[in-house]
């Protein structure tokens, strides 16, 4: 009953994270220079022209109307029309989030496989060749910018092997997940490094804590100890990381969606920056908050189940 | 006029035999195309860049269309057309037998219905290319007259123009929508047009299929209907590196905006035909000569200045390092492929003593500093930004190189606040008149939103827009070149043609100088 | 005991291995001295000027007159890659430092506070990372205007959270152990209790997150290269000198790649220096 009414507690919290977040996102949008008239008019716009349509889209308006328009329509769930593309928001919601979140919940998955099982490895031979092995390749896939490795990858599995295709997302889901591979490869490197690092260090945190030695002394078969002690305390802050990290991986996938031509969100939601599209940014934004929002809820509860005293 | 209406007479015979006699052609198929960014509305009149406009016309036919160069006309849908002595009335008339890619005739009803649709100045931003036009008239079946509000020497041009395209009357407006622009919206989801191809397909930001238009009225070389091809795949790869190696590794057919850097590797390539096609397009430095910028006095003001700028750039170094030799230099303001262009040697030749001269003479010995707006993340312009900087630093001119992005830079650009920026200029219409209007004409958008203007340069530009002797217009077209070019608010660059990279199974594909695809013609050879 | 009989050594020459340390932390010392004293003098090592053009040496491969070949405007690219120091270890000092220390001193002091102060802290680390980072910075840049003083902004904005958060989650496991409420009993005031225990066992997360996040702040600088938001030309800078060698990764590998190297080199040497000092903390 402690979970259900801590998990109750957390999503009553997201309710004025996303708030915060849609004002944030509301005002920050509008400090951007120029509106969306000028920027689909490009420099050939004429005074009259985007005269006309900033006030057929509603933007001659006061802020605060606006903004209160926005609200009243996102709670009937109207997200509006795209400024740039002529369709409902949420249409371009149902067709770029799932990509987006498929490409970075592969990349995850990766990471995860990649960085735990190595990252043990790495802190038990602490300091012997694999440990300098480990991270030193760590460290190489941790300097390699997205769009240099994406390409790289692109050219040898790509156009050399003709293992996967080169770039696209293909059609029904087992041809997503191949064309996603690369794409999550390279969006996972980053998070492998720093997942690996810090678990490592954990690991060796742990290793040298007093009750370590206090098991052992108790005679526990050296497993045991390692999983239920070590594993357990190691991995929360790696939890902790790994969650702080999603963001930044749902950052990371606009670059990414933009070397292997992914159709996703976060090339979706350059662009409507670029073009001023304030519907499409603001129901991406949303959208992406309360997706967040849950991973972090995720991610709290296993620290629950890894640490139950987190949960007061 | 006369001269003009020869060549489009000549331009009915070649119509079938534009491809140069090569092997015999091959029907069927299904090519891919892949695109740097993806179209936005399909919608002639609504539309609003080229993102939309170089496809447009796969998809919607014209009465009239360009040719091959770009520079002349010829027929599409109407086949034959006069105009009135007085220059006041066009008559054109429509070609037998043209269907809608829904197999409705196409009616001289649809056709007035399409042009008042596309003059009224309510609609999108393209309706002043026929704002000329008073009304349209379909006086019977086959027969429609243009009655205009006064003479226009680009009206024919004009309706060879992507938005003039005929749209089907009763489908648009059966369409659900509250605005006629709702519709647009609506319509262009599932077009039912009169061009080769009819969209099928279409997943934003990542595919267009098109498919065979059954009803296409033009016969290809084996004298059967176009097109040759059975569709066409636009694929959206909006990274150069990655659609190059797309079409290096066979996936694909044909990819666009290839970068200059890479046209030399990839002509050495045996898998891909790499091809410039010729283009109105033209880059150059757009800079600010109000008087006073900031509450200061604005040394770009000074004609001298402006003329040392452009004595201090070495155009010859910049196409060698930016373009990588793909471009050349321009010899005016307007692109060699724009008709009436009337230049001759290359603009303003690399003279740094000179330079340095004006700019002492315009007390400016030691420089001043001055900054220039670039496209965020563009190679190409980060590249001649830098270039510029190294060269004006010899007049020890200091160039602060700010890079935004596009909605930053048109609004900047609009409040006539910039110092200096860079851009690019792409004819729409086989006439000079766009680009004139635009630079040299106060009026449209205050010269290039310089401040810049020139009592006879707008005397003339107005007594061109009604001048209906070719002869005397070129005449007037000359002067206004000769003065915006000597003293004009830009520094001319170069002109660089349309990179496109081709697998070597593609044939007949063209890009025309004012961009559009043309893919009627285009076939792939098993 | 035959399984942690391998880790065993390991866990006894944390007391012993003083030499074996001290050679991966001394690796890690002599690279960023390396790396500050071409930061601070890169002229003394370039041989070219970074900036100028030679139009009768473009994109030429490496050779001995140009270490590392020239780029598409003739620019020797050793030279580059050198002068690029002054500005990385700038970025990856500058961009860091602030968020790093801040984050950690709210984290430690929302985690020994606890209560309401956690969960307004909680409201505003869930809003802040709810944002993709990398658009959120690239919308910030956007309304700041790009550069690198605007980059380190939208970064402070956002990276402090890390850090934050991070070492809260530590400080709560430290507080419930022994000697944080021996400290209370003995009447510490709570700045010694922070200070002088809870934060010495709680930071490791966070100092290891740190040395990882100098050089992932390069890569940031990469990839609004890549956007054109990042350093301004021409100022050389790793991130933005790989994002201009894209085109020519095919035809002049040298451009990107060297720039790349040093990227690695300099960030191997933060993780040793941040491994070193941890082990420095744990073996104390």
């Amino acid at each position: 009953m402690a979970s259900l009414s801590f998990i109750l507690r957390r999503i009553l919290q997201m309710i004025p994270t996303i708030l915060f977040i849609l004002v944030v996102t509301f005002v920050l949008v509008r400090l951007l220079p120029g509106d969306p008239a000028t920027v689909m008019l490009g420099d050939r716009g004429r005074e009259a022209d985007i005269a006309r349509i900033n006030a057929q889209l509603g933007l001659d308006k006061p802020l605060v109307v606006q903004f209160l328009y926005f609200i009243a329509n996102v709670f009937s769930g109207n997200l509006g029309n795209s400024i740039a593309l002529r369709v409902p928001v949420t249409t371009l919601l149902v067709e770029r989030l799932p990509v987006t979140l498929l490409l970075t919940g592969m990349a995850a998955a990766i990471a995860v496989i990649f960085s735990v099982p190595l990252g043990f490895w790495a802190a038990l031979r602490q300091n012997r060749a694999s440990d300098t092995i480990i991270r030193g390749t760590f460290q190489v896939g941790l300097s390699m910018p997205v769009f240099y490795v994406g390409l790289l990858l692109l050219i040898f599995f790509g156009a050399h092997l003709h293992w996967f295709p080169i770039g696209g997302y293909g059609h029904g889901f087992g041809d997503h997940l191949y064309h996603l591979f690369l794409p999550a490869v390279t969006l996972a490197l980053s998070l492998s490094a720093v997942l690996m690092r810090n678990l490592r260090s954990a690991i060796l945190n742990v290793i040298d804590a007093e009750y370590v030695d206090f098991a052992r002394s108790k005679g526990l078969r050296g497993y045991v100890i390692l999983v239920r002690h070590v594993l357990r305390n190691a991995v929360i802050s790696t939890v902790t990381l790994f969650g702080l990290q999603v963001g930044v991986l749902l950052g990371g996938a606009v670059i990414t969606e933009t070397v292997f031509a992914i159709p996703g969100a976060g090339r979706l939601m350059i662009d409507s920056i670029y073009g001023r599209d304030y519907p499409v940014i603001q129901g991406l934004t949303i959208s992406l908050a309360i997706v967040v929002s849950l991973i972090f809820l995720a991610t709290d509860l296993l620290q629950a189940w890894l640490d139950p005293r987190i949960m007061r | 006029m006369n001269a003009m209406f020869k060549a489009l007479g000549l331009g009915a015979i070649v119509l079938g035999a534009s491809l140069s006699g090569a092997a015999a052609v091959e029907r069927g198929g299904i090519l891919t195309y892949a695109r740097q960014a993806d179209s936005r509305l399909l919608d002639p009149v609504y539309n609003q860049g080229n993102v939309n406009i170089w496809v447009l016309s796969s998809m919607y036919d014209t009465l009239i269309l360009p040719t091959d160069d770009g520079k002349g006309l010829k027929p599409g849908l109407a086949t034959n057309w006069q105009v009135s002595k007085d220059g006041l009335t066009v008559t054109l008339h429509l070609r037998d037998d043209i269907k809608f890619s829904d197999g409705t005739p196409i009616t001289a009803e649809d056709v007035r219905w399409s042009l008042e649709r596309a003059a009224n100045p309510e609609h999108g931003i393209w309706n002043f290319m026929l704002g000329s036009i008073d009304n349209v008239e379909a006086r019977d079946e086959k027969t429609i007259l243009l009655h205009l509000k006064h003479t226009d020497p680009a009206i024919l041009p004009a309706l060879s123009v992507f938005n003039a395209a005929i749209m089907p009357e009763k489908q648009y407006e059966a369409t659900k929508g509250a605005s006629d622009e709702d519709k647009a919206k609506t319509f262009a989801q599932h077009p039912v047009g009169s061009g080769p191809f009819v969209l099928t397909t279409w997943e934003r930001g990542s595919s267009m299929k098109l498919a065979r238009n059954p009803h296409y009225w033009a016969k290809g070389e084996d004298g059967k209907p176009l097109p040759y091809l059975d569709g066409i795949n636009f694929e959206i790869i909006p990274d150069d590196a990655t659609r190059i190696l797309k079409l290096q590794s066979g996936e694909i057919d044909g990819a666009e905006m290839i970068p200059y850097a890479r046209v030399n590797e990839l002509k050495q390539d045996p898998a891909v035909d790499m091809e410039l096609f010729p283009s109105t397009r033209v880059q150059y430095v757009t800079l600010n000569v109000r008087p006073k910028l900031e509450g200061e006095k604005n040394p770009l003001f000074d004609l001298k200045v402006r003329q040392a700028l452009n004595y201090a750039a070495n155009k010859q170094a910049i196409i060698q390092i930016v373009t990588h030799g793909v471009g050349k230099p321009m010899t005016s303001f307007m692109s060699s492929g724009t008709p009436m262009q009337t230049g001759t040697k290359p603009l303003y030749p690399y003279d740094l003593a000179k330079a340095k001269a004006l700019l002492k003479d315009a007390g400016y010995p030691d420089g001043f500093e001055t900054s220039i707006m670039v496209i965020a993340g563009n190679q190409d312009e980060i590249g001649i930004a830098t270039t510029l900087q190294q060269m004006w630093s010899q007049l020890g001119v200091k160039l602060d190189i700010q890079q935004v992005d596009d909605g930053t830079r048109d609004t900047v650009y609009r409040n006539g606040t910039f110092h200096m920026r860079l851009s690019v200029w792409t004819d729409d219409i086989a006439d000079p008149s766009e680009f004139a209007s635009y630079a040299l004409y106060p009026p449209t958008i205050g010269a290039l939103h310089t401040g810049w203007s020139n009592d006879k340069a707008t005397k003339l530009f107005e007594a061109s827009q009604q001048e209906l002797d070719p002869k005397k217009r070129l005449e007037e077209y000359a002067q206004m070149q000769k003065i915006f070019n000597t003293s004009g608010p830009t520094v001319p660059l170069y002109e660089t043609p349309y990179a496109v990279a081709l697998s070597k199974n593609l044939h007949g594909f063209n890009q025309i100088p004012l961009g559009n695809n043309i893919f009627r013609w285009a076939w792939l050879s098993r | 005991m035959s399984d942690i009989a391998t880790s065993q050594p390991d866990g006894d020459a944390g007391r012993k291995k003083g030499r074996r340390i001290s050679i991966s932390f001394a690796t890690g010392i002599v690279i960023l001295i390396v790396s500050l004293i071409l930061a601070f003098f890169p002229s003394a090592f370039a041989p070219y000027d970074p900036n100028v053009f030679d139009y009768n040496a473009i994109l030429q491969a490496p050779s001995s007159a140009h270490l590392f070949g020239t780029d598409n405007f003739g620019r020797d690219m050793f030279s580059r890659v050198i002068h690029a120091y002054t500005l990385d270890m700038q970025i990856a000092v500058f961009a860091t430092i602030v968020p790093a220390i801040v984050g950690t001193l709210i984290g430690a002091f929302v985690g020994y506070v606890g209560g309401i102060t956690e969960s307004v802290f909680g409201r505003i680390v869930d809003a802040t990372i709810t944002f993709p980072f990398l658009v959120l910075v690239i919308a910030i840049v956007s309304v700041l205007g790009p550069g690198l003083i605007n980059m380190y902004i939208a970064v402070g904005i956002i990276d402090w959270v890390f850090y934050g958060r991070l070492t809260l989650g530590e400080i709560k496991v430290q507080k419930r152990l022994d000697y944080a409420a021996a400290g209370q009993v003995m009447g510490y005031r709570p700045s010694r209790i922070i200070f002088r225990h809870l934060l010495p066992n709680s930071m490791t997360p966070a100092l290891v997150y740190w040395m990882t996040d100098m050089a992932l702040c390069i890569l940031l600088g990469s990839s609004l290269g890549y956007l054109g938001l990042g350093a301004q030309p021409p100022a050389a800078e790793w991130g933005v000198l790989i994002a201009d060698g894209k085109n020519f990764m095919t035809s002049a590998w040298w451009i990107s790649v060297f720039p790349g190297i040093a990227i690695v080199i300099t960030g191997l040497g933060f993780s040793l220096l941040g491994d070193g000092i941890t082990e420095l903390l744990r073996t104390k």
